[in-house]
């Protein structure tokens, strides 16, 4: 424990926010938006046809979903640009940094050493919002250290010299 | 603990055999290339009978009679007793299927032929209608072991089992050998995957540990569901006889049968356990009727869990599970759980000695513990009391658990990366979890519910310590002064 706190080089007074910290595009949030319509909008539509042709389902429980459904989807479409603004990451000397959630949040630290590869990863809709997503992985299977929403060309420098700093630090089991 | 030393060889077991071996050893076909023993056919016959059996019941006690009152040669049965007559003719049914088994693998027997090829490689070619050819790169061999399937057992052979480094089928089983053979193979391959010349002879083995038979037995009872379903049982009994209902009976056959059963098939498949020490890991020795043989390579061993059940505690008792990198991640999980045993039961002291002889730096009597803030009842009401994370120059470990006590423990080289998380739950309590991520296996090293900057503070620590760690690490490098070779 001796020195402990002096070791840790993490002095900043705001936790979530020190200085090397770089946030992911803000576009991020609206190919996540798209998704989210493509599957909610035509999924609550036909629920609510569906509803709708069923004999005896009185109003006030057609209103009352109806409105569920609206304040969730209001809900979730707020959620997505909170989490996103959520991401961030840091490259420090010797280990990468990713921190995430709001609910369940989360700061992965991933040492260069470690990293066996790095996934570069875009979908249809990211790749015309010009959004990428860099994943690490390790030899342990519950490293969770996704950094989404990156511009290609950030995304192609950062897993370029994630893979170089891997090569110089990598180690054995 | 018995701190003799057994000559040089190996010894599996003791031998139930029949003496029906053959001399036949170093059989060698046309080209020079080893053969298993000739009458591994019918050592296959005497495994599948059982089966066969089964299958002979399945096929309908009736039909079988039938047929024997068909069949002319076998007339003389009609003569017994109906119920010996149905049980001659399943043994009959049983011993024909079993000669099939027998006819097919004397096939696959011609067809097998295995032998060190000029690069010192291990060859081995199978396969009665498809023929495969397969190599097997002596340099990736993680661990050669000797088992004894009790049909093997019986005409005093044995398996000889290859486990292979990061494949996906990473298991070549040789079927079957005297276990004179079985040990020369393996005493030459190990040999050879650590680039010494075929003759070398084989590194003696110290015995370090030995698990009693009666302390097993009572490691087995000693669990809550054991206790508490015998206990059940009692109460069932009561009172059935005070109520007359005897209906509860059938109840009390469950309650009482079913742990009756899992005691008994675990203190047989673990009774006899032995560890040894030899330059190639620790070897396990363990099993009643089937007797298994594992080495723990202890370069590859990434974690250790010491697990202290609730009724165990009084007598100071522990189990101990290991995650070794490429073992255990695929297979079934009851394979799974003995792949992963360390030690089914031994007092601490004695754990802790076989665990510093795999990882020499582990000490966790002298670690800096952190413990959860008292607040972090409201989370985990029982076991918040012992939830902790500690650490010294070589190692981090967690404390977990209430009623079964965890001490997970690993050389910070280990760690493959490390987390921090909070649940809106801990949120609202400034508690954070902070965990340890190391390649897939049973030890899961999550310190939960410490106070949130600590446990940041204590997650940045130990990202700074797996890089030292991983500097001077020296753990890898284990027997190499016994062997003389280069690092595997």
């Amino acid at each position: 424990m001796a020195g402990m706190s002096t070791e840790a080089g993490f002095t900043s007074p705001d936790k979530w926010a020190p200085d090397t910290w770089v946030r992911v595009s803000p576009k991020l949030v609206t190919a996540r938006r798209i998704v989210l319509s493509i599957w909610a909008i035509p999924t609550i539509a036909a629920l609510g046809v569906a509803l709708f042709l069923l004999p005896n389902v009185p109003r006030i429980v057609m209103i009352a979903l109806a409105i569920v459904a609206v304040v969730g989807f209001i809900w979730a479409w707020w959620l997505i640009g909170r989490r996103v603004r959520s991401y961030a990451y840091s490259e420090r000397a010797d280990d990468l940094l990713v921190s995430s959630g709001i609910l369940f949040r989360r700061l992965v630290i991933v040492p260069y050493g470690r990293m066996q590869l790095v996934d570069v990863k875009a979908g249809p809709i990211d790749r015309a919002l010009g959004v990428t997503s860099v994943q690490l992985h390790t030899a342990a299977a519950t490293t969770d250290a996704v950094i989404p929403g990156l511009v290609p060309d950030v995304a192609a420098d950062l897993r370029d010299r994630l893979a170089r700093r891997g090569e110089s630090r990598s180690a054995g089991l | 603990m018995t701190d003799s030393t057994t000559g040089p060889s190996s010894a599996i077991g003791d031998d139930l055999g029949l003496g029906i071996a053959l001399p036949g050893s170093h059989l060698l076909d046309s080209q020079g290339h080893r053969k298993v023993h000739p009458l591994s056919p019918l050592v296959h016959a005497v495994a599948v009978f059982p089966a066969m059996g089964g299958l002979a019941i399945a096929l309908g006690v009736s039909g079988a009679a039938s047929i024997i009152d068909r069949l002319e040669a076998l007339r003389f049965l009609a003569f017994l007793p109906p119920v010996l007559n149905a049980i001659a003719a399943i043994a009959l049914i049983a011993f024909a299927l079993s000669l099939l088994v027998a006819a097919y693998q004397y096939l696959a027997w011609r067809a097998l032929s295995f032998w060190i090829d000029d690069d010192g490689d291990l060859r081995i070619q199978s396969g009665v209608i498809t023929r495969n050819l397969r190599r097997v790169q002596l340099s990736r061999i993680q661990a050669v072991d000797v088992t004894q399937p009790f049909a093997a057992r019986l005409f005093s052979m044995a398996v000889v089992v290859v486990e292979v480094a990061g494949q996906s089928d990473s298991r070549v089983q040789l079927k079957f050998l005297t276990l004179a053979d079985a040990r020369e193979i393996r005493r030459e391959v190990l040999a050879r995957s650590a680039g010494l010349s075929g003759d070398t002879q084989e590194a003696p083995q110290n015995i370090v540990a030995t698990v009693p038979p009666g302390r097993l037995a009572g490691s087995l009872i000693l669990r809550l569901s054991t206790v508490g379903l015998l206990l059940a049982t009692a109460v069932i009994i009561g009172f059935s006889y005070l109520s007359e209902g005897w209906s509860g009976i059938a109840v009390a056959a469950v309650t009482g049968g079913v742990p009756l059963i899992l005691v008994v098939s675990e203190f047989i498949r673990y009774y006899g356990f032995t560890v040894a020490e030899s330059p190639d890991g620790l070897r396990l020795k363990y099993g009643l009727l089937r007797t298994e043989s594992r080495t723990v390579p202890p370069g590859r061993v990434q974690a250790i869990d010491y697990v202290e059940p609730f009724l165990w505690r009084g007598r100071g008792w522990a189990r101990v599970r290991v995650t070794i990198a490429g073992v255990g991640t695929e297979a079934t999980s009851s394979s799974n759980q003995q792949e992963t045993l360390l030690l089914p039961v031994a007092p601490l002291e004695q754990a802790h000695d076989i665990v510093s002889r795999i990882l020499p730096d582990l000490d966790t009597s002298t670690l800096t513990w952190v413990h959860a803030p008292r607040r972090a009842w409201k989370r985990s009401w029982i076991q918040w009391r012992n939830l902790a994370a500690g650490w010294d120059e070589h190692t981090f470990a967690i404390r977990r658990g209430r009623i079964t006590r965890h001490l997970c423990a690993l050389p910070h080289a280990r760690t493959q990366s490390v987390r921090w998380t909070q649940g809106p739950w801990e949120r609202v309590m400034d508690l954070a979890t902070m965990h340890v991520d190391i390649t897939p296996g049973p030890v899961t090293v999550s310190a939960l519910h410490l106070d949130s900057d600590q446990a940041r503070t204590i997650a940045l620590y130990q990202a700074d310590a797996a890089r030292r760690g991983r500097r001077t690490d020296r753990s890898l490098h284990w027997g190499e002064a016994v062997r003389g070779s280069e690092d595997r």
